[in-house]
């Protein structure tokens, strides 16, 4: 998403960047996030993991001994292990296990697996040991069998080694799958994105395609805002159809209203004071034809009624147009000051429009300035290389609070003046957007107001 | 000059032939597609007004087939129709003019007149106007054989009066013709004056311009 242009403050930027996300990167960013978290509380838990495993298993084993021991006791007898001995004992090479039978006095009764220590052979050890009563041949004996806790939490280091490793890979392994699923789960969304949202031109084309997607949530939107497209379409249309409609229809009583009124004026019985007032019906009436025809003129240029395929060297015409209104600056007594290359040339352009567009911008220069005033008029390559047009005037200017509003249809702003019918600037804007000139309108009241009309770089040269 | 007025609202072709009778034309009104047809199989026509949107039929096809009854006859379009592709239909079908409604019956008149001259030679080689004459193929005012310098702006002004001599023109009329869409909407301007007073100014320099007339509060006229 671009970041707003304009002066913003930084922070504000900041958080606007942060805000800005894009939902797979937020995804990617959780998904990471949280498996680090996993691998962490493992890590740290590991070590408390394995040495729990070891022991258990290591109880484990000394339970399976001893049970072995007891069936082998059962079997054989005790003197199998005593030979004729009152005790046993018995060690590994490496001291590492021991098994000893003790007799022990009656009515003890133990049963319990401990850590405790042992001297064999003169060597301090300590060992992880079974203890285990039981009874035979009507005398009891103490089961001991040990294991050295040493040997127990051997294999723990490499243990934990091997798993954090199979862990890291398996990790690795289920973030690339998920970024991968992630980007084939979210392709429609990003293709809603583009083929809906960006760059949207008004009026939507028609035949929109619906973006092919296996997940309801997607087709939903998708579907909602193709109704709405389609919908703003109908309203748009039917606005066009109505503006068009209305203007026709009124054409005809207007003719009506126009040629009687002349009839009446060249008729020999009406006298002067009826021709007085009938001069000023027809003023009237000539005020609403004008009305009529500023809406029909919009509503053709936004049907596309105009062919765009004249060639227009854009001094000649101006000069053309400062001709047709020569009388309007002298009667103001204002300067106008023409600054275009002869040589520049637009193409793929309507005349008559672009030659409407820039007279409605010289006759408002006009018709609010001051009298004596200056009228700017300034064209050169800008940034792009794109052809920029400056029709500047030092007239009474605009509040700022009115600038958003100017192009609007019927909106009068200049109140105190009392002229304009808040059509002549709705005309050029729609005969710019016809011809994708973008028009920025810088203005101070008291010092006048300037329009810029910035062209797109394919219709200048 | 007998002229057929194809238009199927009555007051606008009322009002087109109390106009035309003024200047002495000769009318005859068809409202509907298909007394259209029938008049101009009965009768020959120096002019037909064709309006394009008939109850009952497409005012070009009355176009087509009239170009076979009446092949001499010239042909004006009005029309509320403002579709560039009807214009274009319309010219290609042989049609000498077109007018968009609303339009003034002055401005109907003088293309007529204009239409008149080219198709049927009507060779005045100059107008007169008092002492001074006008030669409007060639765009020039002449006191004696004297050629006299006017801008563009008040030669159309005055080649406008002069065609619609003997009747008032406002000053709105003028205006339309002159600057035509560029008219713009200050209703109370004066630029016709300032055309008026500047155009006898270079005239009074020659000869008198008492013929050119201001009609207090409605307009101007030139009088015979």
């Amino acid at each position: 998403m671009p970041v707003p242009n304009g002066l913003k403050p930084s922070a504000e930027l900041v958080i606007g960047l942060k805000n800005n996300m894009k939902l797979s990167v937020k995804l990617t960013l959780f998904i990471t996030g949280s498996k680090l978290v996993i691998v962490l509380i493992f890590i740290t838990a590991l070590p408390f993991l394995v040495k729990e495993i070891a022991s258990q298993y290591t109880n484990y084993t000394l339970k399976q001994q001893k049970s072995k021991v007891i069936s082998i006791v059962n079997k054989k007898g005790l003197d199998y292990y005593l030979q004729g001995d009152d005790n046993y004992g018995s060690y590994t090479l490496l001291k590492e296990e021991f098994i000893a039978f003790v007799p022990v006095k009656e009515k003890v009764n133990i049963d319990t697996i401990k850590d405790a220590r042992r001297i064999i052979e003169g060597d301090t050890l300590n060992y992880r040991i079974l203890s285990h009563t039981f009874r035979n041949n009507s005398k009891n004996y103490l089961l001991e069998i040990g294991k050295t806790t040493n040997s127990i939490e051997r294999y723990n280091k490499p243990l934990q080694r091997f798993a954090l490793w199979v862990l890291v890979g398996l990790v690795a392994l289920s973030i690339l799958i998920d970024l991968t699923f992630i980007r084939v789960l979210l392709r429609p969304l990003t293709m809603i994105i583009k083929s809906k949202l960006i760059n949207r031109k008004f009026p939507f084309k028609k035949g929109q395609k619906r973006v092919p997607t296996s997940t309801s949530d997607f087709r939903y939107l998708d579907e909602s805002l193709m109704m709405l497209m389609r919908q703003i379409d109908e309203a748009f249309d039917k606005e066009r159809e109505f503006t068009s409609n209305a203007s026709h229809e009124l054409m005809t009583p207007i003719s009506i209203l126009q040629n009687k009124l002349e009839n009446l004026l060249n008729d020999e019985q009406t006298s002067e004071a009826s021709a007085l007032a009938v001069v000023e019906t027809m003023k009237t009436v000539d005020r609403l034809k004008n009305i009529t025809r500023s809406l029909l003129l919009i509503s053709r240029i936004e049907n596309e009624q105009f062919i765009r395929n004249d060639k227009v060297v854009l001094r000649t015409l101006f000069d053309d147009i400062i001709e047709e209104i020569r009388h309007r600056l002298e009667e103001k007594d204002l300067n106008i000051l023409v600054e275009i290359d002869p040589g520049v040339e637009l193409h793929d352009v309507n005349k008559d429009l672009l030659s409407q567009l820039f007279f409605n911008l010289i006759h408002n220069a006009i018709k609010f300035n001051r009298d004596k005033g200056t009228i700017f008029i300034k064209g050169f390559y800008g940034e792009q290389g794109r052809y920029e047009l400056t029709i500047r005037d030092t007239g009474i200017g605009i509040p700022a609070e009115d600038l958003p509003f100017i192009f609007d249809r019927f909106r009068k702003t200049n109140l105190h003046s009392h002229v304009g019918y808040g059509l002549g600037l709705a005309i050029v804007k729609s005969i710019a957007l016809y011809h994708q000139i973008h028009i920025n309108v810088e203005s101070r009241v008291g010092e006048g107001t300037a329009f810029r009309l910035i062209f797109d770089d394919r219709k200048s040269g | 000059m007998k002229v057929l007025i194809v238009e199927d609202e009555k007051t606008l072709a009322y009002e087109i032939e109390a106009f035309l009778k003024k200047s002495f034309y000769v009318c005859d009104l068809a409202h509907s597609f298909r007394t259209g047809v029938e008049q101009l199989e009965l009768n020959q026509y120096d002019f037909i007004l064709i309006d394009l949107s008939l109850p009952d039929g497409d005012g070009l096809e009355i176009l087509k087939t009239a170009k076979k009854s009446n092949p001499e006859a010239a042909y004006i379009i009005i029309t509320a129709r403002t579709h560039l592709k009807d214009r274009v239909s319309g010219l290609d079908l042989g049609a000498d003019d077109y007018l968009a409604k609303p339009f003034y019956l002055l401005e109907l008149q003088s293309r007529m007149q204009a239409i008149a001259r080219r198709k049927f030679n009507i060779n005045e080689d100059r107008i007169p106007m008092g002492e001074f004459s006008m030669d409007i193929q060639k765009r020039l005012i002449f006191y004696g054989e004297q050629q006299i310098e006017l801008s563009r702006k008040e030669f159309d002004l005055l080649s406008y009066l002069l065609l619609n001599k003997n009747r008032v023109l406002t000053r709105v009329q003028l205006c339309e013709h002159i600057w035509g869409s560029f008219a713009g909407d200050d209703y109370d301007s004066n630029y016709i004056d300032a055309h008026i007073k500047n155009i006898r100014k270079k005239l009074n320099a020659y000869a008198g311009t008492e013929w050119l007339e201001t009609v207090r509060g409605v307009g101007y006229r030139v009088k015979k």
